[in-house]
């Protein structure tokens, strides 16, 4: 019985051979190929009865042509991308939430996989409508899950059992936190200087502490001690303010400190 | 079946299994502003005085969720399945103009463990076994619900015995009415002491 590979032309269709996923059978399939371990000084053995080639899953149906002719019969399942959105940068100003959900596929018992129902949103809180003291208030809220350098508040939800559950959970948290912050408390009044996110000069002890030496410079050389508002408008005062404020928040870099110094110099009048 | 009829244009004619039929899918519109309704044409290339409209799709209202990034993380034990796997998935997504971002295989991982080679003492000979699992990144950019939905049917029902997937969608969305405005401006000011939700 003449195996069928003999009587198989050179342009046939090949997708009508092998059109779903088959074990390889060697009668069918017009290639001479050999697989396994070798015999001593032999080859690998032939396809035929060959269990290594039939145990190893085979894309025999999924030649090219095969898949240009699927794909050309989905195609008019799909829908095109708007072309408005090109580039990040405008899905980020169109679309600032991200949603990000996990599928697992695998074979096993059960197609189901607990950390499917895991949930992700991430916003950029200079797209949300929101004030000076909302900001800082819901930064202080949320604690890890806001990235200072990229702005990116992260929340990941996972405590209901489903996944659209915990969509609509992440959803209520942000909208809770968004309201939360707007709300002023009346405690928050009594905010103190360790509370403070960053350093503000206004009423810190580096204004005190530069006023009073102001005024004991011009006491001791006996000019006209000028009120505070004079002294703090000054020019001196206001970049040695500058300094310390980059000092604090920027951390001790060359051009701060170098800044820093000249600044002292000129408010404490030393020449070199 | 509608679905079979889908499959049968497929193979050209030969006979195919019913337990390949799959739901016919709903083209749904972007946005009731935008005009990308109509079924595009396969191959249109050709004659057409009048748009063929292929009877399987059908077109809702409602918009469409965009999928900013679909990341594909195919693990296998072995890596010329998965890099023929790699061939098949590219191809497809070049079919479909689905723009590819990065292809990449992530190291593989080898678990190991020492058993006991005889079932009863004989403690000094042991047994290695070890498990390799090779992975495969795919990262697609830009694809619309009922691309990805197609995409992804087309490539899971294809992949291979022995692998498995991790599909990691990233949706993006507008920000919802309620967090447009913080609600407290708009509530009737007659308390100050407002029950808060």
């Amino acid at each position: 019985l003449t195996p069928r590979t003999e009587k198989m032309a050179v342009d046939q269709d090949w997708s009508s051979v092998y059109p779903t996923a088959a074990v390889f059978k060697p009668a069918s399939v017009p290639l001479p190929i050999r697989m396994g371990y070798p015999v001593k000084r032999g080859v690998p053995p032939p396809k035929e009865g060959n269990l290594e080639l039939m145990k190893i899953p085979n894309f025999l149906h999924l030649t090219p042509p095969a898949i240009k002719k699927h794909c050309a019969a989905l195609r008019d399942f799909c829908t095109e991308w708007p072309s408005a959105l090109d580039s990040d940068e405008k899905c980020e100003r169109h679309f600032p939430i991200e949603v990000e959900t996990v599928d697992y596929v695998s074979a096993g018992t059960s197609i189901r996989n607990p950390k499917a129902r895991v949930v992700t949103l991430r916003v950029k809180l200079s797209n949300l409508n929101l004030d000076e003291h909302a900001r800082k208030k819901l930064v202080k809220l949320v604690g890890e899950r806001y990235c200072a350098d990229t702005d990116v508040l992260t929340i990941t939800t996972d405590r209901c059992p489903l996944r659209r559950q915990n969509y609509d959970y992440g959803i209520h948290l942000l909208t809770v936190l968004y309201h939360e912050s707007w709300k002023t408390e009346k405690w928050e009044s009594e905010k103190s200087e360790e509370d403070m996110e960053e350093y503000v000069w206004e009423n810190s002890r580096s204004q005190r502490n530069a006023l009073d030496t102001l005024l004991r410079i011009k006491a001791s050389e006996n000019l006209s001690p000028g009120t505070e508002e004079e002294l703090l408008a000054s020019e001196v005062v206001k970049n040695y303010r500058n300094s310390v404020i980059a000092l604090k928040n920027e951390g001790e870099t060359e051009r701060n400190m170098s800044q820093y110094k000249e600044c002292v110099k000129k408010l404490l009048n030393i020449q070199a | 079946m509608a679905a079979g009829w889908l499959w049968r244009r497929l193979c050209q004619g030969s006979v195919f299994p019913v337990s390949y039929a799959s739901r016919i899918t709903q083209k749904q519109r972007f946005l009731p502003n935008c005009d990308l309704r109509g079924a595009r044409l396969a191959g249109s290339h050709a004659d057409t005085q009048e748009p063929k409209t292929n009877p399987l799709v059908s077109v809702s209202d409602e918009p469409e969720t965009l999928y900013k990034r679909l990341s594909l993380l195919v693990k296998g034990h072995d890596r010329a399945v998965l890099d023929s796997y790699e061939y098949f998935a590219v191809l497809a997504a070049k079919e479909l103009g689905i723009s590819i971002e990065k292809v990449h295989n992530p190291p593989k991982k080898i678990e190991r463990f020492t058993l006991l080679k005889s079932v009863h003492i004989y403690k000094k000979h042991r047994v290695q076994y070890e498990m390799r699992t090779h992975y495969l990144c795919l990262e697609l950019k830009y694809l619309t619900s009922s691309t990805a939905a197609v995409y992804l049917e087309y490539v899971q029902r294809n992949l291979p015995e022995g692998v498995a997937m991790e599909v990691k969608k990233t949706k993006i969305e507008k920000i919802p009415e309620h967090i447009k405005e913080p609600v407290w401006d708009t509530l009737p000011q007659e308390k100050e002491t407002e029950v808060k939700s």
